[in-house]
Order: C-alpha cells, then structure tokens, then sequence
C-alpha cells in the first residue's frame, strides 16, 4: 500500500465547499506535486492531511493507518509534517526557539534536541547565523527556510509543502528546490504544492492538476509538463 | 510629610502588586486564547474565603469564632496559598470547558456574558456558604504596624508586594525561558501552526486558564488581611487590575504588570490628596491614555482586531 492514500474525500469551510471526491496517492521516496491556479484547493487539500480540516467524507490513510480523525497534534508524531504556505513563523520567537519548537512532539532531551538543531544547519547555513534573531526580522527566503526546516524538526517521514516559493526571487526559489532535492536524495517523501507548475513538474516524480476542487489529470511530472491542457493553462504555451 | 509619602508609596506598591498580578492573570488567557474570564473579581473574592476555611482546618479552630491572628502562622499560610491555587485553578478549568470553550474562536462576543455568568453563579454558591459578611483573614506576620523612617508600615503589605513579585518574575522566566512558555507564546501566536508542531492546543489553553484563576485566587488570599475580605471584595480589585492590563497593553504581560503596578501608586497618592477624588482621577487618567494609545503603553494589537 502507498505511504498515503487520500481516498475520494471532500471539504468544506461551513457551507462553502473546497475540495470534492479527490484521491490522491503518494509512495515512499516519491516527490509528488499538486498544481492548480487560485482558489482550487490545494492548501486546504494540505491541511486536512495534517489534520487542520475535517474531512466531510472519504478518509486519510498514512503507513496503513486510517488517520481520518486524528488530531492534527498527534500527526506531526504519526510522521506527517506540514511547512505551511505564507510561512508561518513564529515572529516573536529566534529562528532557534521556531526550530526547537518544531521538535516539540519528539520530546528531545537538551543534547538531542541541539544536535537535531545542528542538522538543520547543515542544510540551512543561512539559519545558523540567524539562530538568536526573532524571526520577524529575517527575509522572505530565510523565513521559507525557517519554515521547511522547523517541520523537518518534527522528523516526518512525510513532508507536505504549501508554495515554498511564494513571492521569492528567482535565485533563492532555486536554492529552496535544491534543497528539496537534497532532502528526496536522503529518502524523504515529498507532497509539493505549487503554482510555478513548470518548477514543480520538474522536480515531481508523479504530479496531480487541481481545478475547483477536483482532480483533472494525473501523470508523471514528465508527462504532464509536455500536457497540452497543462502547457496551455499552467506554463504560458 | 516624607513619613506620609512613604506610607503611600508602600502600601500603593503593595495594592499595585496585586493589581499587577491579576492584570497578568487576565493577559495570560487573553494571549493563549483571545478571550477574557470576567468573573475574575469573583475568582479573587472566593480565593480568600477558602483561604479563610482552609487556615480553620490547618489552625483546628472552631468555625464559630473568628480566626485567631496566630492561624496564618508558620506553613499554615503558604499551605493555605497553594490549596487555594489548587482549588481555584480547578474553578478556572470549570470555567473553560463550561462558559469559555463553547464559545472561543467562534464570531461573536458569547463567553463574555457566559464569564460573567459562571462569575454571578460563583458568588450566589459563595454567598449561601459563607454570606456576605467580611471575614477576618490574619495576616502571618500578625498586624503590628511597623515603623520605617517614621511611617507606619503593615508587614503584609511587605509580603503582598515580595510575593506579587516573586510569582511575576517566576511567571516572566516560565513564559520567556521554559519550552512550556515558549510552546504557549506559540498557541498565543497561532494556534493553528502551534498545532502542526505537535502541540496539544486545548491542553495549553486549559493550562492557561487553571494558572490565570489560581493567580486570582491566591491574589484574593494575598489582600484579604488588607481589606476587608467579603465575596464581594473582588469587583474592585479585577476592574483596576483590568485597567491596569488595558492601559499596559492586555497582549504584552509585562506591560500588564507596569500597568498595575502604575494603578496602585497613582490610587494611593491621589489618595493622599482627596480620597474621594481617587477613583475619578484613575479612570479618568485611564481614558485619556486610550484615547492616545488606544492598544495599552505597550501592546501591539489594538483590542477591535481580535
Ligand atoms: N478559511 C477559509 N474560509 C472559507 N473559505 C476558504 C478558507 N480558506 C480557503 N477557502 C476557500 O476554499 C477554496 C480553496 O482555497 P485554497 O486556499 O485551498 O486554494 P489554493 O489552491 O491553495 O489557492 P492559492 O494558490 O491561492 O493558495 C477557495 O475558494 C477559498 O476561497
Ligand atoms: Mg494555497
């Protein structure tokens, strides 16, 4: 069975509904994109699989387990970590204090909690030199650093990210897809939501089109870049 | 004249002392849950009445007649402050779940009347047990006024201020410094991405709640050989002690404390000048500065945008 297994659900903000009858899949290892314009549902599609939303029908399946109605506290334990879109910092906390913050349900003790800190660093040198500011002070591409690697704190074995790249410059989005890079090449499962689709159809192994709330195509990033449909609506041709 | 505006000082550092940690106590679950506990002068008012019911258990004294001064002493007092912050703070949970959660996060204003509701039903069951006569709570030190640089100084309004701000320091270092205080900065801050950490936010709030009305309660036990403690004592305290966080800034807990403490010292020397000017003066002062700064001295937010 696939890492997770989004089975035929919908959602819904009060009576406005967002999401209707999607289905999605991700294996381990795969790098797995999710493209639409505005307003199709990506980010709530996002948040219900880290438990922000309810479901108002069909299930969440996660490493064999029905996570439908656990709460989102207890996902992030389960494996499952969310960098969210418009990153969400803490902006009153240090980059360190975001970060450590970020491990809370591991329940690290001082030394593991600091060397899982140091490796963040590693990835992330920018942060380093950061790491006693508040993180309202920092760019938007450190802020968008923050954010992955606070959720890569929590250890998941399934990354979700909401529009990493929103409203960097070109050079720092590149280096935010080298790092995703980086962190497939380690062997982590990423679920990418995107509305550069051509940066993220590059990257996917498998992708998903969303429109109103529904999925529309599904294929290979390969496949779905040289789409006639997805060269015409997403990528300009 | 120096003997005069020294006895102000102290005992106006020492009613600001209690200003200051209630106001703190109302900023705590104002930032963790953008909601306030109106009943919170009530919270204070049976504070000290089971202080007074525990110090008759601890002294073994008969209910008939009044406390002896020597029931506060020894551990009998900080024994009593720890039952009453217990017992209280279990009030302040009750109050979550029953009149606060219900309503939080949801349009509309509801857990301020239902607050003040739990608050109304506090001081009826208050009154049935106890009535509204005020109660002798002896203070530990006993009441021999003592004398420093001429003016006349009541030891509990030494212990008042020493404990107010022993429990503000602790408070400050727990938020600033602990993980716990950072992980409820971070509910504050937005309990949604504090719940993507792993953060059980409903835990944190009613922890908010228990230690915002255990602060109350022991606020109550702390004043009550001051004033007179009747059930009805609280009102006064909580509207000041609120005042005091609205002018410091409701968000920003150390503004809270300024705030309160700015409250007792300005209430004790327009005191000294025309007591019955007192209160018109304070609330005056209060309205001019949120007429300028209408978000408190220090806070960020202003108060419409919750
Ligand atoms: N909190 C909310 N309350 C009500 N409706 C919402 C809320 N959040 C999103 N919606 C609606 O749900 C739909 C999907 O929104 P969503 O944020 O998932 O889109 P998106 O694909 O992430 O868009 P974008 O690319 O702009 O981020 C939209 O119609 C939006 O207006
Ligand atoms: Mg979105």
């Amino acid at each position: 069975m696939a890492m997770l297994e989004v089975r035929d659900i919908d959602l819904a903000y009060g009576p406005i509904r967002a999401v209707t009858g999607v289905s999605i899949r991700v294996e381990q290892g795969e790098v797995v994109a999710i493209v639409g314009a505005n307003g199709a549902g990506k980010s709530t599609l996002l948040k219900s699989i880290a438990g922000l939303l309810p479901l108002s029908g069909g299930s969440i399946h996660f490493e064999d387990a029905d996570i439908s109605t656990l709460p989102a506290h207890r996902r992030v334990g389960a494996g499952i970590a969310l960098s969210p879109e418009g990153r969400q910092v803490f902006p009153d906390q240090t980059v360190r204090d975001n970060l450590e913050l970020g491990a809370w349900s591991r329940r690290l003790n001082v030394g593991d909690l600091a060397a899982a800190v140091e490796q963040k660093y590693t990835l992330f040198p920018r942060l380093r030199e950061r790491q006693g500011q508040m993180a309202m002070t920092l760019s938007g591409g450190e802020q968008q650093m923050l954010a992955i690697a606070r959720a890569l704190m929590g250890a998941p074995r399934l990354l979700l990210l909401d529009e990493p790249s929103l409203g960097l410059a070109p050079l720092v989005i590149r280096d935010i897809f080298l790092t995703i890079r980086k962190l497939r090449a380690a062997g982590m499962t990423v679920l990418l939501v995107e509305q550069m689709a051509n940066l993220a159809l590059g990257i996917a192994d498998r992708a998903y089109v969303l429109e109103t709330g529904r999925v529309t195509l599904s294929g290979t990033g390969a496949e779905l870049l040289q789409h006639p449909q997805v060269r015409a609506a997403y990528l300009g041709h | 004249m120096l003997a005069t505006w020294l006895q102000a000082l102290v005992s106006g550092l020492a009613i600001g002392g209690v200003y200051a940690l209630i106001a703190l106590s109302f900023s705590i679950t104002f930032t963790t849950t953008k909601t306030l506990n109106f009943s919170q002068g009530e919270f204070i008012g049976v504070g000290a009445f089971l202080g007074v019911a525990v110090l008759y258990l601890l002294s073994g004294q008969d209910e008939g007649a009044a406390l002896a001064p020597g029931a506060s002493a020894g551990f009998n007092y900080p024994l009593a402050a720890i039952a009453v912050g217990a017992a209280v703070g279990v009030i302040g949970i009750l109050l979550f779940i029953t009149a606060v959660r219900p309503f939080a996060g949801k349009p509309g204003m509801s857990w301020v009347m239902s607050t003040i509701g739990f608050g109304i039903i506090l001081q009826s069951i208050g009154l049935a047990i106890w009535g509204p006569a005020p109660v002798n709570l002896p203070s530990p030190f006993g009441d021999d006024v003592i004398r420093i640089a001429g003016a006349g100084v009541r030891p509990q309004e030494i212990l008042v201020l020493v404990v107010a701000i022993v429990l503000m320091i602790g408070l400050d270092l727990l938020l600033r410094r602990t993980r716990m205080g950072k992980a409820m900065r971070a509910v504050a801050n937005n309990p949604s991405v504090a719940a993507l950490m792993g953060i059980n936010v409903s835990a944190v709030m009613i922890g908010a709640f228990a230690l915002s009305s255990a602060l109350a309660g022991i606020g109550g036990l702390l004043v009550a050989p001051i004033a007179s403690a009747s059930i009805f004592m609280g009102l006064g305290i909580a509207l000041k002690a609120f005042s005091g966080a609205i002018v410091g800034g409701l968000d920003n807990p150390r503004g809270c404390i300024f705030g309160g403490f700015a409250l007792g010292l300005l209430e004790a020397s327009v005191a000294l000048w025309q007591a019955q000017w007192r209160e018109i003066v304070i609330f005056l002062l209060i309205i001019l500065v949120l007429a300028i700064r209408p978000q408190g001295l220090f806070g960020a937010r202003t108060l419409d945008k919750v």
